[in-house]
């Protein structure tokens, strides 16, 4: 092995992550090698250094901080008009798929039903909730899950199915919360309305079945996610109306 | 001969691999503390803040500094409360409230744009370089050099060497492969070296010389 082998390895040997194999041919390196020895050292150090670095109190003020800002998010949620409330909800938990095609697709839709005419389109969509959306807790098992113990080079593909129909999963739930939204909203609805929503929805869901797995299932998907997104805000607007 | 018998008793050794607390138990401790928290027991949401607070507030601490770094730790915990209903359970709690630290504090800097930035200034505040190797003031040393390197580097060198998480936790935390997180983290500290120089050794020039 030569210097240049060496040192990208350097980090993995001193934190134990090379297989003895491997970290033996550094070791081997390093008894003979003065400058590898001395990165080597100094990482060395640097590891050790770092390891020791104190921990950071927080200042004694934080949770006071912390609960006040949870109490006035909760009021301004609670004040959201219930179809708002149903986005906020699925629109973070939708996994990225991959590189990212799902999410952005969903936010491009989102962005574009509102665009046409939402209640308050001049607003941006969730602004409130786009950190979130970058962080969401159901992500954690996305395709980076299944790294634990694999090989870096295959950790992406490996899980591709596995994320395919956590997707799915991901667009029923949001389904069925818009369907319940829309249900409660249905009484309110003329009968031609109710019919052509119910046919609708029922060509929709078709469609999802007929639409072979994986992209074309989850246009499919997206498509009578964004029926019923257009459903329920035209009834919040038909509420705004009559109210005021 | 002696030069080999030195060499052998001065070779930096890998560190032993920490015991990792047990991963069953500590899932089952966390989905119990999350099943309280939401169903709004003020108690279990102060546990669970108190068994994070120096995590997320550290973390924040050295990847966006001091002076913001409260209020981004506040944003965490108010996302961590807001959004554990929808938290599956599928991974664990650390990972996930490490991921929405990481990502709100690079977000925080990423909108607080450059006018912050540490530059050439902080570089003049570094202190005096070491008598010996183990002075109390190496410690604000590596700090001070940890805020001059890209946030991304920051962000690994903590989770990593600071907080001592696998590079699987790493990548889990930071949505990118084993091999990034490794690579990245080498690279950190390259650079965190190369900023240090020879402070890291304050007795390491002397050994030599004889
Ligand atoms: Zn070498």
């Amino acid at each position: 092995m030569s210097c240049d082998d060496v040192r990208p390895r350097l980090s993995g040997y001193l934190d134990g992550d090379l297989d003895p194999e491997r970290g033996s041919v550094v070791r081997g390196h390093l008894r003979t090698c003065e400058a590898c020895r001395q990165i080597a050292t100094d990482e060395a150090a640097l590891r050790d250094r770092l390891r020791e670095l104190a921990p950071v109190d927080p200042p004694a003020s934080m949770w006071a901080g912390i609960q006040a800002r949870l109490a006035k998010e909760e009021v301004a949620h609670s004040q959201r008009p219930a179809w708002r409330r149903a986005l906020a909800r699925w629109a973070p938990a939708a996994p990225r798929f991959a590189a990212g095609g799902l999410l952005a697709a969903a936010a491009v839709a989102l962005l574009v039903w509102r665009a046409q005419g939402g209640p308050d389109a001049a607003k941006p969509v969730m602004p409130d909730q786009a950190p979130i959306a970058a962080s969401s807790p159901t992500k954690v098992t996305g395709p980076t899950q299944v790294v634990v113990g694999a090989d870096s080079s295959t950790d992406v593909t490996a899980d591709l199915a596995t994320e395919a129909a956590r997707v799915t999963a991901t667009y029923a739930d949001a389904a069925e919360e818009l369907l319940e939204l829309a249900g409660e909203a249905r009484g309110r609805w003329t009968t031609e309305q109710k019919d052509a929503f119910d046919a609708h929805v029922v060509d929709l869901r078709a469609s999802i079945t007929a639409a072979a797995e994986g992209r074309p299932r989850q246009r499919a998907w997206r498509e009578l996610i964004r029926y019923l997104q257009g459903a329920v805000v035209r009834d919040d607007i038909t509420l705004a109306g009559v109210s005021q | 001969m002696s030069e080999l018998v030195e060499t052998v008793s001065t070779l930096p050794a890998p560190t032993l691999a920490d015991p990792r607390p047990r991963v069953a138990a500590a899932l089952a401790d966390d989905a119990q503390l999350i099943a309280a928290c939401r169903r709004g027991e003020a108690r279990a949401m102060e546990m669970l803040y108190h068994q994070y607070k120096r995590r997320v507030f550290g973390m924040a601490h050295r990847i966006v500094g001091s002076s913001d770094a409260e209020e981004v730790a506040q944003e965490v915990f108010v996302r961590i409360f807001r959004a554990l209903e929808r938290f599956r359970g599928d991974s664990a709690l650390s990972t996930w409230i490490y991921r929405l630290t990481v990502n709100a504090s690079l977000s925080h800097l990423a909108k607080r744009g450059r006018r912050h930035e540490v530059g050439d200034d902080t570089l003049g505040e570094l202190p005096a370089p070491p008598a010996t190797e183990r002075d109390p003031g190496l410690a604000s040393r590596i700090e001070a050099a940890l805020a001059l390197l890209p946030a991304g580097y920051r962000a690994i060198l903590v989770l990593h060497d600071v907080e001592g998480l696998s590079h699987e936790e790493c990548a889990a935390i930071l949505e990118c492969r084993v091999g990034t997180s490794k690579s990245q983290q080498h690279k950190a500290r390259a650079r965190i070296r190369e900023i240090l120089g020879p402070q890291l050794h304050g007795h390491r020039d002397t050994k030599d010389g004889t």
